[in-house]
């Protein structure tokens, strides 16, 4: 019981946490990437991509290249958005969010392991396409240390090794894991993190809540302490 | 058009380049140290080299439909002058009323002057990633040799006219764009120093030393494609990771990411010295 108070308090701390540093932190933070003070419109670079890029389908140029109402305003307030624009951008994204069909946000910690991992996925052009046959992963090391024994991690996001032992198991922080990794614009408005979920990102909802999982699960190598071998 | 360079299975990529590229060190530091080793071991043997003679022979040889060299190619300095032409590049071309990139331009030599078909040079359509890691482009060599004649000069690209001005400031705003399935801007990753990306140091392209550092290397032999990579090839690769569509060759947004780029590294002295060794890029 006391816990589960515990865990509660520790979710709204870090969603509020969150949205404040979303304001806060903005200018020194690379996710405050704007349009870098230029003259160019929105039109006009539209223009130059769409000459530029000739071998995108209309489906992609319009997925990819164009911005949608998030970062469209991401891009014009240079990742700080105002209280009216932050009102937009978590609106648009909350209906973005969906769940896996079971209702299951925590899923199998050992195929999160795999997607967590899993750099593939995602990618168009030519020879070095990714086939969209095999599943995507969500290439988080790139940004984050989470399994200590993983070598080889990024540093652009938050280390997550521990995530569950700091954090816990309670059913807030379950819905907050797995809608971060969903969609982390939906908390964050202008976070520096890809959305994961939703159509022309990378993951299915079952594939997020197989990496809530494995961010959360006390048997997950993420919250164990690091093998020998690997230090 | 283009050659197969199975025979350019050096023993270095192999003994090397698998380590290098496969395992990961212990700290991006240590494998940073780990390749500058390399890299002086191989100062006197540099594949890349053979990219430059290669390139030099085609650009004098008369060639393609019209069957001329590209002697007369103006590069910026006048027609057939290669030395220091790649440090003044990118820049406006009255004749082709754009602003280009040497690889641009080359390829508009090619086009223009001895006939070849644009689309057959720079298509990308390679059916599988050992077909165009093994596929020695005749741009990409005509490029290696001519960047080479600028080695030892610092770069020096000027803004001079609205067409430049104009390519510049869209080069930076894409720089800064958020945009794909990532929802990143290149400089999500190369705007702020000391971010690591799985284990590998980024360089922060909006400092001058570090883009004076990074594009004096380029063009590049690169171990992991065992295969020489231009400027436009890895602002490609980033568009990749982004999950951006393919990028053209001499398309408007190819030049303005050159250029803006490009403009940081002229503020240093760091001299051309091509072709550079990467392990990856």
């Amino acid at each position: 019981m006391k816990n589960n108070l515990l865990n509660a308090l520790s979710v709204a701390l870090f969603a509020t946490a969150g949205l404040y540093s979303a304001h806060l932190l903005a200018a020194g933070n690379p996710a405050a990437a704007g349009n870098g003070d230029t003259n160019i419109t929105e039109e006009q670079f539209l223009k130059v991509a769409k000459e530029s890029f000739p071998w995108a389908t209309p489906e992609e140029f319009d997925e990819r290249v164009k911005n949608d109402v998030t970062l469209a305003i991401c891009n014009k307030t240079n990742g700080q958005p105002n209280a009216a624009e932050t009102d937009v951008i978590l609106k648009f994204e909350k209906s973005r969010m969906e769940y896996p069909k079971d209702g299951k946000l925590y899923g199998d910690w050992k195929k999160g392991q795999e997607w967590a991992e899993g750099a593939h996925g995602g990618r168009i052009g030519f020879a070095d396409a990714d086939d969209p046959a095999h599943p995507n992963g969500a290439n988080c090391y790139a940004c984050h240390a989470i399994d200590p024994n993983f070598p080889g991690a990024g540093n652009m996001g938050p280390s997550l090794t521990n995530y569950g032992k700091l954090r816990g198991q309670s059913e807030p922080m379950i819905k907050y894991t797995y809608e971060k990794i969903y969609d982390s614009k939906a908390l964050v408005p202008c976070s520096l993190m890809p959305r994961y979920g939703g159509k022309g990102h990378l993951l299915t909802a079952e594939q997020v809540a197989d990496i809530t999982a494995f961010l959360l699960d006390p048997a997950s190598p993420v919250n164990l302490p690091a093998k020998e071998a690997a230090k | 058009m283009k050659k197969k360079i199975a025979w350019l299975c050096f023993a270095a990529p192999i003994l090397f380049g698998s380590q290098i590229t496969t395992t990961y060190a212990a700290t991006p530091s240590d494998e940073d140290k780990k390749f500058e080793a390399y890299r002086e071991a191989m100062a006197d043997f540099n594949p890349g080299d053979f990219w430059i003679e290669d390139g030099e022979k085609l650009f004098h040889e008369k060639r393609g439909p019209k069957n001329v060299s590209l002697d007369g190619c103006d590069l910026g300095l006048g027609p057939g002058v290669v030395k220091g032409a790649y440090a003044q590049l990118p820049r406006y071309f009255k004749d082709t009323n754009r602003v280009e990139t040497l690889e641009g331009r080359l390829l508009g030599c090619m086009v223009h002057q001895q006939g070849f078909n644009e689309e057959e040079i720079t298509k990308p359509y390679y059916a599988s990633l050992a077909e165009e890691n093994g596929t020695k482009s005749d741009l990409v060599e005509l490029v290696a040799y001519v960047a080479a004649q600028s080695n030892g000069q610092p770069y020096r690209v000027k803004l001079e006219n609205a067409a430049e001005k104009n390519a510049y400031e869209m080069g930076k705003y894409a720089f800064y764009h958020r945009m794909g399935s990532m929802d990143l801007a290149c400089a999500s990753c190369h705007a702020t120093p000391g971010l690591v990306l799985r284990g590998v140091h980024l360089p922060v392209m909006t400092d001058p030393a570090t883009a004076g550092k990074v594009m004096t290397a380029f063009p590049a032999y690169v171990i992991k494609d065992a295969n020489v990579r231009t400027w436009f090839w890895r602002n490609e690769r980033c568009l990749l990771a982004m999950r951006m569509p393919f990028l053209k060759v001499n398309s408007d947004l190819d030049v303005a990411l050159h250029l803006f780029q490009v403009m940081e590294a002229s503020k240093t002295d760091t001299p051309i010295a091509v072709p550079g060794i990467k392990p990856r890029a």
